[in-house]
């Protein structure tokens, strides 16, 4: 019973979607000051944005999305 | 204004409001440092205003609902313990009892607190605040309310007479320290 809460918690913490918005960004010569300008976040958000460290909202996944002329299924990667 | 600009003012007010509430605590002068706390935050506020820049974002508010809870839970734990040993071991020294009962009381406020804006949070948008504020005034209103009551009633505490602390009614703590004149 233990081992299976600690690896729900495990599973829901962890499970970071991947994604490819340093890819997206790079090829539109952005800054991560830019992007994160257009967005409406802080930069460091874009920073664990970018390392897969943050699972952002709905709405700033479709303003990332918006900002980098692209939609939301193809910048992130939803690996069951 | 820029960020960094209004983060700077923000240390400054802090180190001028920490030198002025230590002075004010040494000569016993409680206005200067509320009045002080009310016109930074105001300042604050303006100045919030100001800034062009994202000062917070949804990865600040996430973590700090985390950090939140964690403080509470870990904060209610350690109260809760050591309000049991204090008010354990008030045979031993009676000024044990008033700091457990505000460890106690604390705690108590402080979970009150969380279940009433947990609650509040579950049933209504985030992003309405009217309902908020007018919750918070009124709750602020029944603590000082409750507070004032317990304290200017003048049942169960201490009286100055003749130079001496004389006890009224049953006060739940030792007698004040300071002399009575």
């Amino acid at each position: 019973m233990v081992s299976l809460i600690i690896q729900r918690r495990t599973w829901n913490v962890n499970n970071f979607m991947e994604n490819k918005i340093k890819e997206e960004r790079i090829k539109l010569n952005m800054t991560q000051e830019e992007l994160a300008a257009r967005a409406g976040v802080r930069r460091e958000t874009i920073v664990f944005l970018e390392q897969g460290k943050y699972n952002p909202s709905l709405r700033l996944a479709y303003g990332v999305a918006l900002a980098l002329g692209t939609t939301i299924d193809k910048l992130f990667v939803f690996d069951k | 204004m820029t960020l960094k600009n209004y983060q700077r003012v923000k240390i400054a007010l802090t180190i001028i409001l920490a030198l002025v509430i230590s002075q004010s605590l040494v000569f016993k002068n409680y206005l200067i440092p509320i009045a002080l706390m009310v016109a930074s935050a105001l300042v604050l506020i303006f100045l919030r205003r100001r800034v062009s820049e994202v000062i917070a974002d949804e990865r600040d508010y996430m973590v700090g609902g985390k950090a939140a809870l964690l403080t509470i839970q870990i904060y209610g734990w350690v109260a809760t313990i050591a309000m049991l040993i204090f008010y354990g071991l008030r045979d031993y020294n009676s000024a044990y009892q008033p700091i457990g009962l505000v460890l106690a009381f604390s705690t108590c406020i402080l979970l009150l607190l969380y279940s009433l804006f947990f609650r509040y949070y579950h049933r209504v948008s985030l992003a309405d605040k009217k309902y908020l504020y007018t919750a918070l005034v009124l709750l602020l209103f029944l603590v000082f309310m409750a507070f004032a009551l317990r304290v200017f009633s003048g049942e169960d505490n201490w009286l100055c007479q003749n130079g001496e602390w004389v006890k009224h009614g049953q006060p739940d703590y030792p007698a004040p320290n300071v002399e009575c004149k």
